[in-house]
């Protein structure tokens, strides 16, 4: 009795996670010209773009393990996955607010729907990146390895770290409206602390490169380009990776748990 | 039995410990509040921004402050009766809804409920404007707890019911504010959960779709659902055979509802809050203090006539005086 009742919520819980992905997902695009299709083009448009600034304007010759248009889209499709999650999950809350102060539903629910999609997204620009290296294939600098499919390791790593973000800010969000565009500002310090278009080679700067090794990002960027160049990371890689997912998740949640009163107070 | 389940479910969350205290439900009691105290620390200024703290902590003008925005507030509500809540804005109402519906746990005491609850919003409230009608409506009752069977099944009556048409398939930032109001109201209405939630007025409309709604209530409530409305009007008088007044965070009177909303009004009424006849009486700059006094001695001197459960003798001064301070116009 008990359980039966236990799994039916969950099986609720679940369908309003899945409406909310799918709600998600159709905004992102709503309506666009091109539709789906977006979603695969936006992430080769951006790194054509990227390619174009950083190879001809600063005059790139980076040493990477990777052809550079490779390297750019890699490094930029993981650290969407957090960027997406978290920009979305931080007003997401007080969004819902007119729902969330009337019914009694899990608050997770509704930033775990925005980094679930924001993972979605990422599935979409993979393609785009198969794309490309199936290109860089054909033209001789590029060959595909079977350590690609690690990729299935690393993502719950990255999910977890985005979660633990997640909650952590659209909780924060809920007492601090001012909260968005500090945080817009944080996220373009942490875009450029993470070497998505220029290579680690280029620091000479010896505090700058051990606050970059700090940065959980960094570490998601190299797991991925590694595994895509053909190498397997090593067992601490593995536990740097996941060590930064937990932590974080546990301490977002906690959070939000420890403040949910309050949340429900000041919605 | 499915009442039962969910009723079980509300209480799932909450420690063990604390929910073994508590005796059993009675048999027809539906909702239930019992002895809710409810405190809050805040700011003593409004700090809800990053530069308020950082600002606020330079001066050195952090200060926090505790107050109670409810104090000891007990009813039972049973199964089939339409309970309005008033009160002036801003003396507790809302915070006594969420402590309801169980997002908010009260500092002392409890609240629970039988069944599920659904929530009548406000105008466009909880809507996804991208979203289309159809996809909203799957949206906004699965938030209320059903599940996709449920909603598949009770779609056709929504749809009917709402008069949108072919509209249910545009994005509902193009509705119109009345389309708005006809799906979220038959949304809310349709589900039939065992609780229904109505918040302040029901301007849903236009004048026929108004009939039409309060029509659908009234079946509703011969139904048997629970319905529990909170206001600070005389809009919802009609709806309800019982009100809730609460001043200051504590009941002061229940009981029948033509009888309590006629002393709400004319409490409004006496402090001059309310642009009134009464008021004209009392000459406009001492007016406050008397007026309140007065709200106080005829208030106390009703229950008892009455067949009230009115808790007035210490509550009511203290919530005269509180509208004296604080006298701001009455929105209708």
């Amino acid at each position: 009795m008990e359980k039966g009742r236990t799994t039916q919520k969950l099986l609720q819980q679940g369908y309003l996670l899945r409406l909310l992905v799918r709600r998600n997902i159709k905004n992102q695009y709503y309506r666009s010209f091109i539709g789906v299709l977006w979603t695969v083009l936006n992430p080769l448009l951006n790194m054509l773009v990227m390619w174009f600034v950083f190879s001809n304007i600063f005059g790139g010759n980076m040493e990477a393990n990777l052809p550079y248009p490779l390297y750019l889209l890699s490094g930029n499709i993981v650290f969407n996955i957090m960027r997406t999650a978290t920009t979305t999950s931080l007003p997401c809350l007080v969004e819902q607010r007119d729902m969330l102060q009337k019914t009694r539903v899990p608050i997770s629910l509704f930033p775990t729907a925005n980094s679930l999609s924001s993972l979605m997204t990422f599935g979409f620009s993979f393609i785009a990146l198969l794309v490309v290296a199936i290109g860089l294939c054909i033209a001789g600098q590029y060959s595909f390895r079977w350590s690609i499919l690690l990729v299935v390791v690393l993502l719950p790593a990255v999910m977890l770290f985005s979660l633990g973000l997640s909650y952590f800010l659209s909780a924060l969000y809920v007492f601090f409206r001012d909260l968005k565009h500090l945080y817009s500002v944080l996220m373009t310090l942490w875009t450029y602390l993470t070497p998505l278009f220029y290579t680690t080679s280029r620091l000479d700067n010896p505090l700058v490169t051990s606050v970059i090794n700090l940065n959980p990002m960094y570490h998601y960027v190299t797991y991925f380009r590694t595994v895509l160049a053909g190498g397997v990371p090593s067992a601490v890689e593995h536990l740097i990776c996941y060590g930064f997912g937990i932590i974080l998740f546990l301490i977002g949640y906690a959070f939000m748990h420890a403040v949910r009163n309050n949340i429900a107070a000041n919605l | 039995m499915a009442h039962s389940a969910h009723a079980h479910s509300q209480n799932v969350s909450r420690p063990e410990r604390r929910r073994s205290k508590r005796p059993p439900m009675p048999e027809n009691c539906l909702i239930e509040v019992s002895h809710v105290t409810m405190k809050f620390t805040k700011y003593e200024v409004g700090v809800d921004s990053v530069k308020e703290l950082v600002v606020r902590a330079l001066k050195g003008d952090l200060k926090r402050e505790k107050f109670v925005c409810l104090r000891d507030v007990s009813f039972q509500i049973r199964q089939g009766e339409a309970v309005a809540v008033i009160g002036r804005n801003g003396v507790g109402k809302s915070t006594l809804l969420k402590i309801v519906s169980g997002i908010l746990t009260p500092t002392e005491g409890y609240a629970r409920f039988r069944g599920r609850i659904s929530p009548l919003l406000k105008l466009g409230a909880g809507f996804d404007g991208n979203a289309t009608g159809l996809e909203n409506i799957y949206l906004n009752a699965a938030i209320m707890g059903y599940t996709k069977r449920e909603i598949d099944e009770k779609l056709p009556e929504i749809l009917e019911f709402a008069e949108l048409g072919d509209f249910i398939y545009s994005p509902v930032k193009t509705y119109s504010s009345g389309m708005l109001a006809r799906l979220g109201f038959s949304i809310a209405i349709t589900m039939e959960s065992e609780i229904m939630l109505i918040d302040e007025i029901l301007a849903v409309g236009d004048s026929a779709f108004q009939k039409k709604c309060y029509a659908r209530l009234t079946e509703l409530r011969r139904k048997g659902l629970t319905f529990l409305i909170v206001s600070h009007g005389n809009t919802v008088r009609s709806l309800c055979d019982r009100a809730i007044w609460i001043e200051r965070g504590s009941v002061v009177a229940d009981g029948p509802a033509a009888e309590i909303f006629d002393r709400y009004t004319a409490a409004l009424n006496a402090k001059g809050t309310a642009p009134a006849p009464t008021s004209a009486q009392n000459p406009p700059a001492s007016a406050q203090p008397t007026a309140a006094s007065t709200t106080a001695k005829d208030a106390s001197a009703q229950p008892t006539a009455a067949s009230t459960t009115a808790k007035d003798a210490s509550a009511q001064p203290t919530a005269a005086s509180a509208t004296a301070k604080d006298a701001r116009p009455e929105e209708k």
